[in-house]
């Protein structure tokens, strides 16, 4: 009996499109981070988060941004479908195009739950084996995936609407950057920080994320957390329907 | 209209039962032996019996050689006979070959063209879209000529040929111009044929006709000369081809004097 259709174009998303480099690159980097700046910069930050340990505070961000991760890694098996003319060879299958979103979505958030895993067996000789209740571990999960189908969506639906390969993959790199760098993954937002950079670290979902998955983390998870994932919901629901119409207007034929 | 149903109905269940093979070059960033197990997977056949067909396939399209390769290192045959390859990964009951020979020698062509031609023999309805005419001629039960984006007609490759070229043409060249009373005399005898043949040109000593009987026309020709004495230099009969009717079609859709096949 095979597969339903969604979970076969899950596994092809897997098995093809990913090349081994690509892989270990985009989840090797931020393993790498973790090591080189949480040792590096726990020398130099004498306090930050609630535990005061830099490595404590640069984990959970690092995990939430794994997200990112998976949505890249997504929108690259889209981009290179349509490069490749795989989304019409798909669609002249046995596959409607809601399956398609369905599973490039889902590989989105698998990927990122692949990071996470990479991650957290990278930082446990330094920040140890985190001790999470149940509640508290389903708020990291859920956290993550309401960040993955937000991104995901985000560059599914960019991805549809572009036809070159230059401007998709600028767009993308632009966005990671930005999005992980202006939030509060690395660094926490003080009173010191800038009014108008405080703003938009603030207007960016990741840092959401970030703030929600490190509350989990510390065991300091309250109403504001609940807001937080109440406005990454929102934002995920509004990128997903921006996906669908993308995809309801897909144009097919060459992309450069 | 595709099995019954109109084209905004089909749905999955339709779609199940059709294989197509783009025009454009489809690949995933896996081996060609990857490419088409993933393939087989996609489309729901089980494991051992893909990997059965992977090899039948790597071997019927000779790619046994180049299956841990990835298909972008492959040259432009390769590539296009590992996408029909692929296609043929799973089952269907129509396959769609968007100009599968586009690019491929003549060797590579014909090995391709009679895998499908041995594979529509055993029941497998095939819609095979080419600019290559001779290709549709040899191969295809039922023709639909497309110009400027529409349906100029549709029918057998004979029927188009009769219907837009003549099926076939016969040159006759006799040894002196005609006067025109013989002129005159010789269309007379031959009308008697009733609408088997149309004069296409006539210039002294040449004659020029399209016959659907070319063989009763030749018989009628040479009987007519050789009762009057006048020596027939060369006659000839031509097969038209589909490239003929093609180039007439679409220059004037008017079909000649022979019965017209369905017109789109």
């Amino acid at each position: 009996m095979p597969l339903p259709p969604v979970f076969r174009l899950v596994v092809r998303n897997f098995r093809a499109s990913i090349d081994p480099i690509t892989l270990l690159v985009m989840f090797g980097q931020p393993a790498f981070l973790i090591v080189i700046l949480g040792t590096m910069f726990n020398q130099l930050i004498p306090s930050v988060g609630s535990s005061g340990s830099y490595i404590d505070f640069l984990v959970p961000g690092m995990i939430a941004s794994q997200m990112i991760t998976g949505a890249v890694l997504a929108g690259r098996t889209f981009w290179l479908d349509r490069r490749w003319s795989m989304v019409e060879q798909i669609f002249s299958g046995p596959f409607r195009r809601s399956e398609y979103l369905a599973a490039l979505l889902l590989t989105t958030l698998l990927f990122a739950l692949v990071g996470v895993g990479i991650l957290t067996l990278v930082a446990l000789p330094l920040i140890g084996l985190p001790r999470l209740s149940t509640v508290e571990l389903l708020v990291i999960l859920g956290t993550i995936a309401l960040g993955a189908t937000f991104f995901g969506a985000l560059l599914i639906a960019i991805g549809g609407r572009i036809r070159s390969a230059n401007l998709y993959f600028t767009i993308q790199s632009l966005l990671q950057y930005f999005l992980i760098f202006i939030s509060t993954v690395y660094y926490p937002v003080t009173a010191k920080t800038p009014l108008a950079l405080r703003a938009v670290v603030y207007a960016n979902p990741l840092t959401y994320a970030a703030n929600t998955v490190r509350d989990a983390f510390s065991h300091t998870f309250g109403p504001s957390d609940l807001t937080a994932g109440a406005v990454l919901a929102g934002l995920g629901i509004c990128t997903f329907f921006l996906a669908v119409a993308s995809f309801r207007q897909l144009e097919f034929g060459p992309v450069q | 209209m595709l099995f019954g149903k109109e084209l905004r109905q089909c749905g999955r269940a339709e779609r199940a039962r059709i294989g197509v093979v783009l025009q454009s070059e489809s690949l995933d960033f896996v081996s060609v032996e990857q490419n088409l197990r993933l393939y087989a997977f996609l489309w729901g056949v089980p494991r051992e019996v893909a990997k059965a067909r992977a090899e039948e396939m790597l071997e019927l399209f000779e790619l046994g050689p180049m299956r841990d390769r990835r298909p972008w290192g492959l040259s432009g045959g390769e590539r296009r006979r590992f996408q029909v390859a692929r296609e043929l990964m799973h089952e269907m009951e129509l396959l769609f070959l968007d100009e599968p020979t586009v690019g491929l020698d003549a060797l590579t062509r014909t090995r391709i063209l009679d895998y499908l031609a041995g594979r529509a023999r055993r029941g497998l309805s095939i819609v095979f879209t080419t600019h290559i005419l001779h290709e549709a001629d040899r191969l295809c039960d039922r023709i639909g000529v497309m110009n400027a984006g529409r349906l100029a007609t549709v029918g057998s490759p004979d029927e188009i040929k009769r219907a837009y070229r003549g099926a076939r043409t016969v040159e006759a060249e006799f040894a002196r111009p005609l006067s025109v009373p013989e002129g005159g005399d010789l269309r007379a005898t031959l009308e008697r044929l009733g609408e088997e043949f149309v004069l296409v040109e006539a210039h002294d000593d040449l004659l020029l006709f399209r016959a659907r009987n070319a063989e009763a026309l030749v018989a009628e020709v040479a009987r007519w000369a050789g009762a009057r004495g006048i020596d027939l230099e060369r006659i000839a009969v031509q097969e038209a081809t589909l490239e003929d009717a093609f180039v007439r079609l679409v220059s004037d859709p008017t079909p000649l004097g022979f019965p017209s096949p369905e017109v789109g």
